[in-house]
């Protein structure tokens, strides 16, 4: 198993360089490129942009030789303050700083300064981790529970009123674009019946924003009614990411659960004469768990980044808003801080799904 | 007619032998006859098929058929715009635009940039595919890995950034950019099945009579991979056309110039929170029923095209 999991790793390395390769070209092709961004902004002197450029060894009109050196610099294998492949200490610069290496770029945890508001990515993205996750463990957990529980109904009640009428409804919220469902809820339960709080993650007229020190100090004076706030701003987002992955989930469980229904294995179960609840927990939903794992494993990747429609449409103060905002201010740091991250855990995630399907199941030689 | 010439079926062989050849031909459907046979019996996915028709209709004749410019602004503009009436079905906007005009002619756009990217994202991932399951070996890898990092990139996150950075606000770009980010899926349904194909009697008997490479990968080969590949082709335009209004509804997409659905639901937030939810609604079921029916259909391609994978 253990060589199994670094063979996996081994082989997703050069993914993941060619995704770091992916994220730089995309933002170098984007017009303008980096230095772009600077016209946006008055209050910038010529200075600091020239030196914010040498920091990152980014050049007005690069050749080629200069993109090396911009994705070198960017990614930590080159110092940009002089010394070529070579850090400070004489050292190759992509070694750990305690080991001599530079401190530059993403190897070394810098993912550089965002344009727009001039913190570090890596801070900003993890000051937005806590609400990502908050609102899409939470969707996760209930739409998974959720799409078992139709799934295995429908799946042993085939053809019945119950299986076709979450056919149906599967089919609909399926279809559904996600941000006009959103647009609707928001619409009905705010809106029009004043019932929940149409965005955001806490009270607008709170007077601290989410996630900062001041608001955890507030917090922890009144633990109860803060979560309460959380608790009702969760619920229509919840609602909407629930509504339309439980849709294709249950379809999953449901077809999955079939399947080993109609495995010999279960109809030796029934003839030996079990019950109907041993028969359908013990002999096929056991089986049918395999792949719903992995289904799930998959999913995790989603924890991060997969709610950017509805924490755009939501205003929630996540990864997804955050993305949302550094598209439209052509934050080009933040967008290759997050498109790196986002598909690493990706592949982590499918790593995960391979790992956990070759644990689970002992008829997979690995 | 003696009994020794007994056929085992209860015949006698010039029983057999003089069918006449019209009854053969009924006995021998190929399997796209088949296929056809088996989506007719698909009830949903004749409701689907004609749903989508009717919107393929709507965008190829709406403009004609609706008494309103979707782009007129009238010079009395009311905020928040009117209720629907008889005079105007689904409504106006704060512009005065009727929004009846708005969902017939976002059809020609939203449908467009769904069927054209869906045919870019076909041609592209039947190519990648083929090549790379036909020839294996280091093309293969090459092709594969490039697949890898499409899929390992969160797709919203690509689509998001390449509409805004390089699109040009009309359909031309989103539909090369659509097209050209979703093809690896099919590409890696392609290709699994060129891996098992490549190793049919049927290819080495081709291969044995002299036929090249070129025409037994897309004669041979292409057309008994190709069901699956239409039911996931399917199902990329119903979620293209979803995302094209996700992104024009964030204002990356189609310019303001141009109406398609995700447009003419931009401004709709706004207008949501002051009640007014006309504006919103008809746009969005018309998406919402344009993506259930073309779902049905795929359902249905699947069940036909597929037989297999029945549940």
């Amino acid at each position: 198993m253990g060589r199994y999991i670094l063979r996996r790793s081994v082989q997703a390395i050069p993914v993941i360089f060619l995704i770091a390769i992916v994220s730089f070209m995309l933002m170098q092709a984007a017009p303008g490129g980096p230095a772009a961004a600077f016209n946006q902004n008055p209050k910038i002197s010529q200075a600091q942009i020239d030196g914010w450029l040498q920091r990152w060894c980014l050049e007005r009109n690069p050749d080629v030789v200069g993109m090396l050196r911009e994705f070198g610099g960017w990614l930590g294998v080159y110092n940009c303050s002089g010394g070529g492949l070579a850090s400070s200490s004489g050292m190759p610069n992509f070694l750990p700083a305690f080991l001599g290496g530079g401190s530059n770029g993403v190897l070394h945890g810098d993912f550089g300064f965002s344009i727009f508001t001039g913190q570090p990515v890596l801070g900003m993205i993890l000051e937005r981790l806590p609400a990502t996750l908050v609102l899409t463990g939470t969707a996760l957990i209930i739409w998974i529970t959720l799409a078992i529980i139709l799934g295995v109904i429908a799946a042993v009640k085939r053809y019945s009123l119950f299986d076709q009428a979450v056919t149906l409804f599967s089919y609909i919220f399926y279809s559904l674009p996600t941000f006009w469902l959103g647009l609707i809820l928001i619409y009905l339960f705010a809106v029009d019946l004043h019932w929940l709080p149409a965005q955001g993650i806490i009270n607008t007229r709170s007077p601290f924003s989410f996630n900062t020190p001041a608001y955890w100090t507030d917090f922890w004076k009144n633990p109860g009614p803060a979560l309460v706030v959380i608790g009702q701003h969760l619920i229509l987002p919840v609602m909407t990411l629930v509504a339309v992955s439980v849709a294709g989930d249950s379809r999953f469980v449901r077809s999955s659960m079939l399947d080993t229904l109609s495995q010999d294995y279960v109809r030796t179960a029934k003839a030996k004469g079990l019950s109907q609840r041993t028969v359908i927990f013990r002999h096929a939903f056991r089986n049918a768990l395999l792949p719903i794992l992995t289904n799930i494993a998959l999913e995790i990747a989603f924890l991060f980044s997969g709610a950017i429609v509805t924490e755009t449409i939501f205003d929630w103060p996540g990864m997804g808003r955050l993305y949302f905002d550094g598209v439209t201010n052509r934050d080009y740091f933040l967008l290759m801080g997050i498109l790196l991250i986002g598909s690493i855990l990706v592949v982590i995630a499918n790593l995960a799904a391979d790992v956990i399907y070759a644990w689970a199941d002992p008829r997979i030689r690995y | 007619m003696t009994t020794e010439h007994r056929a085992p079926g209860g015949g006698t062989i010039e029983d057999i032998v003089a069918v006449p050849d019209n009854e053969v031909a009924l006995e021998s459907l190929s399997q796209w006859q088949l296929a056809r046979r088996r989506f007719r019996k698909h009830r949903l996915a004749l409701i689907g098929l004609f749903i989508f028709g009717f919107m393929v209709f709507l965008a190829v004749f709406g403009p004609l058929i609706v008494p309103f410019n979707p782009m007129f602004l009238p010079g009395a503009i009311k905020a928040g715009g009117d209720q629907p009436s008889l005079a105007h079905l689904f409504g106006t906007d704060a512009n005065g635009r009727d929004v009846f005009a708005m969902t017939i002619n976002g059809a020609r756009i939203s449908v467009a940039v769904g069927l054209f990217s869906m045919i870019i994202a076909g041609v592209a991932g039947v190519t990648v595919g083929a090549v790379a399951g036909y020839f294996g070996g280091w093309v293969d890898n090459v092709l594969m890995r490039v697949v890898d990092v499409l899929f390992a990139i969160p797709f919203l996150f690509i689509i998001l950034v390449s509409s805004r950075f390089f699109g040009k606000g009309d359909v031309l770009s989103l539909v090369l950019i659509f097209g050209l980010l979703s093809w690896p899926l099919i590409a890696r349904l392609v290709r699994a099945s060129f891996l098992s194909l490549r190793e049919a009697d049927f290819v080495d008997a081709a291969r044995a009579v002299g036929v090249g490479d070129r025409r037994i990968a897309f004669r041979h080969i292409l057309p008994n991979a190709l069901g699956p590949v239409i039911v996931a082709m399917t199902l990329l335009m119903a979620s293209n056309i979803v995302l094209e209004s996700f992104v024009s509804f964030l204002n990356f997409g189609i310019s303001e110039t141009q109406i398609s659905w995700g447009n003419a639901l931009a401004n709709a937030q706004g207008a949501l929170s002051f009640g007014d939810w006309w504006w919103a609604f008809f746009p969005g079921m018309a998406i919402a029923l344009t993506v259930i029916a073309v779902n049905f259909v795929g359902d249905g391609l699947r069940d036909a095209l597929d037989p297999r994978s029945r549940e």
